[in-house]
């Protein structure tokens, strides 16, 4: 993850390539054998990442998956931290960190983004050797958005269509339609990508791509105006809008907490083997909506519903102050598989319509 | 906003690389003390290293294979690479804890967290206020303030309990009086013995700190309810907000600000308190202060 602002403008030449989408999938395929390759395969109407035996395999214009690749191949649902071993002195056993080469290929900007938000917590105060083992061993070539889905709304939050930076990933396609735009983002790219299995880019593809990104961009349905949102929600803990939402549709199901691609936070489990003489200690995905989730001794910080939707939606819309930015990448994962379709975006608008109302 | 990560990246070059932060260490049980019928104070040995970067009000997480872990506060830290930990067994973890004998072994991780701004104290009045087994983490601060007692001005101690059965540290008092003035309460007297301290809340010792609020400094830790009308209280006494200090209790797997159970409204509790200045978690929703 060396990318360190040497490409992404006009201009710069050998690091932003014009390839022909065969010649491109054929470069994919002759890293099978060092990487396992892993991208978006739909199926039956729905798209996963998974692992790909070929490249054809792979839909390049898919819309949306139901969990993000950074939350399925880097931050895992379940995770073995330690063996203990019991006897009269108790041994501490480490597994290794997975050093498995992967490539995954096609996340959109949102998903990328997301990726940038684990970092944050799994390779911020106190470093995560498996995460960080993972996130060293993953080449990551991220894909520009050739539409908006019906939920998205990252042109709002800041983290797409289109993705901005240099940094956290390695190579950057856009669709030109026969062809892709291909840009080099870290001295990993430049070692694996051949730089002549392309043409060099010159300043009409990159206005080409701010032409498309105008295009997605207007097209979203789903808007929220973020500006002024932090601090927003917060101030308004007692708005009728969240005992209203709370009550009558959330099932703290989490759902939304699950599909997140940004949610980080994990329970800790310790299982005892039969015989009584080891244990397995492992992490898996826990969920602010689960009720017992800030139980503590004597009382629980967020018994009822209302406090735990609360929780999320400040969480994503609020609170940036944690790390210095939104918490949501307007990816629309919690609203479309929200069964009884919450919209946290639908909430925001409620509280800012009241604080307008109450300014008069 | 932009996602940037040159946090990261500077993270990434200066984190040693096999240094796993979740891995608990093995530490000597070497004294069990029954602070009352269900308060134990435990002594560990866990090297000089450790004992030595610990300061008063961080805590550790406290385990054992097959039981989980539980973040538990300080209550003593000594420079012989031994520390003490005060513990009401109420949890599945805390319950196994009070069965362990000396000589046991035990894992532990930390030091965790935020302390007391001792350093900010120094050259100041200090007030400290501590209900029920919130006193254990407010000893390792009466421990330094003996040590070092010409640092600080006026010092007084509060000590608030349920009853006079829950109280703990009771052989300590007599020591810590020779140090600073120590008022005792407790709501309701339940036993025999002869009390020769008050009942009543403890809101009410307010009333006999003779020291004046505006030059005082005070860290106040016990229920979160207690906390705030103790805060409120010396607001209105005249102290001011920054001057306050308390310790929070959350629900915590990791203690290392990942797994997310302690999120106080944007704060990992484990890492930027457990102790916070009150005017930075004053009002905050989720919360009782």
């Amino acid at each position: 993850m060396s990318g360190n602002g040497t490409t992404g403008g006009p201009g710069s030449r050998i690091f932003d390539l014009i390839v022909p989408k065969r010649s491109f999938f054929s470069w994919l395929d002759s890293l099978r054998g060092r990487f396992s390759l892993v991208g978006p395969v739909t199926e039956d109407g729905q798209t996963e990442f998974r692992e790909l035996g070929s490249s054809h395999e792979m839909d390049m214009e898919y819309q949306s998956t139901m969990l993000s690749p950074g939350k399925v191949y880097l931050y895992k649902p379940r995770e073995d931290l330690f063996r203990f071993s019991l006897g009269k002195s108790v041994e501490v056993r480490e597994p290794e960190t997975d050093q498995e080469q992967r490539v995954i290929i096609g996340l959109h900007a949102c998903d990328t983004n997301a990726v940038r938000y684990l970092d944050l917590t799994f390779l911020g105060s106190f470093r995560d050797p498996q995460y960080a083992a993972r996130r060293k061993n993953t080449v990551i070539i991220s894909l520009n958005c050739a539409r908006s889905g019906e939920n998205c709304f990252c042109a709002s939050a800041g983290a797409g269509p289109f993705l901005e930076g240099n940094d956290g990933y390695d190579m950057l396609l856009t669709d030109l339609g026969e062809d892709y735009l291909v840009e080099l983002k870290s001295g990993r790219a430049l070692e694996l990508f051949p730089v002549d299995g392309g043409s060099p880019a010159g300043e009409d593809a990159f206005r080409f791509k701010q032409e498309k990104e105008q295009a997605v961009v207007h097209s979203f349905r789903k808007k929220l105006d973020m500006d002024g949102l932090n601090g927003l929600l917060s101030k308004r803990p007692d708005h009728p809008v969240w005992r209203a939402t709370a009550e009558d549709r959330c099932l703290s199901c989490t759902n939304c907490v699950m599909v997140c691609p940004t949610c980080f936070c994990y329970d800790v489990i310790d299982e005892i083997s039969m015989d009584l003489k080891s244990v397995r200690r492992y992490r898996q995905w826990d969920a602010c909506q689960d009720a017992h989730f800030a139980e503590v001794h004597g009382g629980n910080f967020r018994a009822r519903r209302t406090a735990r939707l609360r929780q999320f939606t400040t969480h994503k819309l609020d609170q940036t102050h944690q790390y210095g930015v939104f918490g949501t990448v307007g990816c629309g994962r919690g609203i479309t598989w929200c069964p009884t379709g919450i919209d946290i975006t639908d909430i925001a608008k409620e509280v800012q319509k009241s604080e307008v109302g109450s300014e008069r | 906003m932009r996602y940037a990560t040159s946090r990261i990246e500077e993270s990434q070059e200066h984190a040693p690389g096999s240094f796993n932060p979740l891995k608990p260490m093995k530490a000597v049980l070497t004294d069990v003390r029954d602070e009352n019928s269900d308060v134990k104070t435990y002594r560990l040995k866990v090297g000089d290293g450790f004992s030595r970067s610990a300061a008063a009000g961080q805590f550790n997480m406290l385990g054992y294979p097959g039981i989980g872990e539980a973040p538990i506060s300080f209550s003593g830290i000594g420079e012989d690479g031994e520390i003490e930990h005060t513990i009401r067994a109420v949890g599945m973890a805390t319950r196994f804890i009070e069965r362990m004998r000396k000589g046991s072994e035990m894992l532990i991780r930390g030091p965790y967290g935020r302390g007391w701004p001792l350093g900010a104290a120094k050259g100041k009045d200090l007030l400290l206020v501590a209900g029920g087994v919130g006193l254990a983490p407010i000893r390792p601060v009466i421990r330094q303030i003996m040590k070092n007692r010409a640092d600080f001005g006026e010092v007084t101690l509060l000590i608030g309990s349920r009853n006079d059965e829950g109280l703990i540290f009771t052989n300590e008092y007599s020591a810590w009086q020779k140090a600073m003035s120590v008022e005792i309460t407790v709501d309701e007297l339940v036993t025999k013995k002869p009390w020769n301290y008050r009942v009543g809340l403890i809101t009410a010792l307010l009333n006999r700190v003779k020291m004046k609020a505006e030059n005082a400094v005070a860290f106040i830790c016990g229920p979160e309810l207690m906390m705030r009308f103790i805060c409120r209280a010396l607001l209105l006494k005249g102290a001011a907000a920054g001057s306050l200090s308390v310790s929070l209790e959350r629900r915590m797997r990791c203690g290392i600000a990942q797994c997310g159970h302690c999120q106080h409204v944007g704060f990992f509790v484990c890492r930027d308190g457990p102790v916070f200045p009150y005017k930075q978690v004053e009002g905050l929703f989720d919360g009782l202060l």
